[in-house]
């Protein structure tokens, strides 16, 4: 069932996913379709709430000018659907289904997918449990995971990491990405597709042993909010410097005596080349002497001047770039990160490149699709796509 | 049967980036062979835990972080000195039956220890090497040789500018390291990539994961309104994008909290019969997102007024009995009490290699014919040495002898001695029960 495909010879290019699961996966199967898979947006005819997120284009409304639509969707095309008929044949053809209805609401979509199809329904707390018919959030997924409450100030409410990136949803999507690619491993050996069960907050549990549950345990000491600088020792975390924040992580040793060298040639300090201090909880007990020591070599001192001296000095510190000082950063450039595409409704849009490399030529990124692009194209070809789907499932095949 | 059933990776590893995508393929079914150094050993190893720096623990402090729990899991560790020339070798005799070769040492430390992709693949022609350094792996680039960890990695690419309030510094996220997890799933991505890709064509390939990449990845839409409009995305506290009001607000007790996100009008008309009617949820100024939005402050300080006077919990429920998304800010025994955390079995109690049983996080991908597990908790220091260098090196007795003699290799220190942690007992508060071998 290899769908039919000009463009791209990634390693997922026999595989067609039918994506309708919006932010909860825009972010994973825009990688799956980098990575050659046909993804398919089923959208309304006035278009999928994704096109709806600000920021848009300067001049561009919706449905064409979201930029969370013109970068989520890289690669994808655009099918519009005008009644569930119509939906169930584009799942029919389909080697995997994403959806992020409430718990049940897509039984009967299911009902129209080969027994050869993987189906992945991402739901706010998971499709068993007490709480599986509870609504979410980027903010109430990651409160249910005990990372809210360990980031912020600690007088002030906890606060979202990095709450416009929305990024809750996008580690709900790496997996459900990797749902996709697991399954079809296994239909290779079983010749059956399956239902996997995605749950946000289980997503960000995952990412979670580190603010808390396994650390509480072991000395059921509660841990306040750290604000910028962590609790593990010192210097660790962001410190103000002359024109904005350098962050510094000293752990290992020789990173250490690094550290307390330059403070000591910056200050004249030399209270903290004590051996003692090597040991990182012995610097933890003693955070406020080295953290003003540590300002008192970043506060004259601009974010690229500390970062430029600290690594020559090789300790692990970097500045706290802005998207403009991202922009203009010399390693990017010399990278060739940036990619560049022409966009009919926009025009040149600007965006992060591929997020790894790889020797072959896998990736493959075209613009994101105006709406229902490609509704004649996917749908003329999707009774023949249904007839090959039953086809495959009577006989118990895999592609 | 496990969906990676099959695959071996060797991990070269420290801290939480490339341990968290052996930890995935271990989850399904890889063999994951962790191979570690008594001279360097990995900064998990170094945390330790708090109640074992004592003399009596002197031997097994190594074992005993809690991040080993986590990240360790279900892997094998060997114990070998890479710098010796023949523990390099014993190392080549692993990866040329190995599959996977995963490592997020720093690109000039990996080269110095003779572990290039050239150097790889001379052993393994179709090895999948997947090197995951902070800034990429071309020597020609600025940012080669500086060094990297995952908690810096955010603030550089500006993850923490946008954490915290606008009105306020930036918070930054100094409790997790976002990039670390980011680039540890990605890398499980690529390396199920490159099954795919080598089972059909044979060849392995070479995966370059550059944090900093990476994780500019996760801001698109804001790099190209930049690149529209010289706009650069601020901070915006717990605000939605789209839904009003959104935001934490206090609860009765010390440092309680509950999330709240009204996403559309239904749901606020919800909340304002939840909370009884008061004068503000009948304010035609609040009728619509758009005004709620521009009216989010004083939205804050009302709703605030009311949720002060009741639990996380109960409001939690009578907002999300009424459709609206909520939930209180667990801590950490929040989460372990969480009615839905422990319906689901999140969290799994093991036999490990120090400890009797241990506690760690677990998979949230759940494939019904292929189900996730991880057989027991984090390995001790060199416990599987001498059994994968036989099984999986096929050296004899008399070579692994040598190995050891020579100090190239180690086995584990203490072998025998099985810990308890301080807080085994208290397990069955949270229902977590059973676990040892």
């Amino acid at each position: 069932m290899a769908p039919d495909r000009s463009a791209g010879a990634g390693p997922y290019a026999w595989v067609r996913i039918v994506d309708v699961a919006g932010l909860a996966s825009a972010y994973g199967t825009r990688l799956l379709a980098a990575l050659g898979a046909e993804v398919i947006v089923p959208e309304p005819p006035d278009g999928s709430p994704l096109r709806r997120l600000p920021p848009f284009a300067p001049g561009v409304d919706a449905p064409e000018g979201s930029l969370w639509w013109a970068y989520h969707s890289q690669g994808k095309r655009s099918v519009v659907v005008e009644d569930d008929a119509t939906l169930a044949g584009l799942v029919a053809g389909a080697d995997a289904v994403i959806e992020a209805g409430p718990p049940g609401t897509s039984e009967g979509l299911r009902a129209a997918a080969p027994p050869t199809t993987t189906w992945v329904s991402i739901t706010p707390f998971g499709l068993t449990g007490p709480k599986r018919d509870w609504r979410s959030s980027d903010l109430v997924a990651w409160a249910s995971s005990g990372v809210l409450h360990s980031v912020g100030f600690p007088d002030r409410p906890p606060v979202a990491p990095a709450g416009p990136v929305q990024l809750a949803h996008h580690l709900t999507a790496m997996y459900a990405a990797l749902s996709v690619q697991l399954a079809l491993r296994v239909r290779r050996r079983t010749g059956r597709g399956q239902h996997v069960d995605l749950s946000m907050q289980e997503a960000c549990l995952a990412l979670a042993p580190e603010t808390g549950v396994p650390l509480y345990l072991d000395d059921l000491v509660p841990r306040p909010r750290p604000g910028n600088r962590r609790t593990v020792t010192r210097p660790f975390g962001l410190y103000p410097c002359a024109d904005g924040y350098v962050s510094f992580l000293v752990l290992q040793p020789a990173h250490w005596r690094a550290m307390a060298a330059w403070i000591h040639e910056a200050t004249g300090d030399e209270g903290l080349l004590d051996e003692v201090f090597v040991d990182t909880a012995v610097r933890w007990e003693a955070a406020e002497y080295v953290d003003a020591m540590t300002e008192a070599l970043t506060a004259t001192r601009t974010k690229l001047e500390l970062f430029t001296e600290g690594q020559a000095r090789g300790i692990p510190c970097s500045p706290v770039n802005t998207i403009a000082d991202l922009r203009l950063d010399p390693h990017l450039e010399a990278a060739r990160f940036w990619r560049s595409e022409d966009h009919p409704a926009i025009g040149e849009l600007v965006s992060p490149g591929a997020p790894f490399r790889v020797g072959s030529s896998w990736w493959s990124w075209d613009r994101a699709p105006l709406l229902g692009e490609h509704t004649e194209a996917v749908l003329g070809a999707a009774a023949t796509a249904t007839a090959t789907a039953t086809a495959t499932a009577t006989v118990g095949g895999t592609p | 049967m496990r969906a990676l059933e099959g695959i071996r990776v060797v991990e070269l590893s420290i801290a939480i980036a490339a341990p968290t995508c052996g930890r995935n393929l271990a989850f399904h079914g890889a063999e994951v062979l962790k191979v570690e150094s008594r001279l360097y050993p990995d900064i998990l190893r170094l945390l330790g835990s708090g109640w074992a720096r004592t003399e009596a623990h002197a031997d097994t402090f190594i074992d005993t972080s809690p991040y080993l729990a986590e990240f360790a899991s279900g892997k094998l560790s060997v114990g070998l000195e890479l710098k010796q020339p023949a523990a390099l070798d014993a190392l080549k005799r692993l990866l040329s039956a190995s599959d996977v070769f995963l490592t997020n040492y720093s690109t000039p430390a990996v080269r110095a220890l003779g572990l290039a992709y050239e150097d790889v693949r001379a052993v393994r022609p179709d090895i999948i090497y997947a090197a995951m350094p902070g800034f990429g792996s071309d020597e020609a680039l600025p940012y080669y040789e500086y060094v990297a960890w995952g908690p810096n990695q955010g603030p550089l690419v500006g993850l923490d500018l946008l954490t915290g309030y606008p009105d306020q510094d930036p918070c930054g996220i100094a409790s997790i390291a976002v990039p670390d997890h980011m680039a540890g799933i990605h890398a499980t991505l690529a390396v199920l990539a490159a099954l795919e890709h080598r089972d059909a064509t044979g060849e392995g390939c070479c995966i370059d994961l550059s944090q900093f990449e990476l994780s500019i990845g996760l801001l698109g839409p804001f790099v190209m309104d930049h690149a529209l409009t010289g706009h650069d995305q601020g901070r915006t506290g717990n605000r939605d994008p789209l839904a009003a009001p959104s935001g934490v607000y206090p609860c009765r007790g010390a440092d309680r909290f509950v999330a709240i996100t009204v996403d559309d009008d239904d749901a606020w008309s919800a909340l304002g019969r939840v909370a009884g009617s008061p004068p503000w949820a009948v304010d035609p100024r609040f009728a619509t997102a758009a005004g709620r939005a521009r009216h989010h402050d004083e939205l804050d300080e009302l709703l605030a007024g009311w949720t002060a006077g009741h639990g996380a919990d109960e409001l939690a429920a009578w907002l999300q009995a009424t459709g609206v998304a909520a939930h209180p800010l667990s801590d950490p025994p929040g989460v372990l009490a969480d009615a839905q955390v422990r319906d689901r079995g999140w969290f799994q109690v093991r036999p490990a290699g120090r400890f009797a049983r241990d506690l760690s996080s677990g998979q949230p991908v759940h494939l019904p014919d292929a189900p996730a597990d991880l057989a027991r908790g984090a390995p001790t220091l060199g416990q599987h040495t001498v059994e994968v260098l036989g099984r999986v090196g096929g050296m004899g007795d008399t070579e692994v002898e040598r190995l050891l003699a020579s100090g190239a290799a180690f086995g584990p220190v203490a072998p025998d001695v099985v810990l308890r942690r301080p807080y085994d007992a208290y397990l069955e508060t949270f229902g977590l029960v059973g676990g040892e071998a």
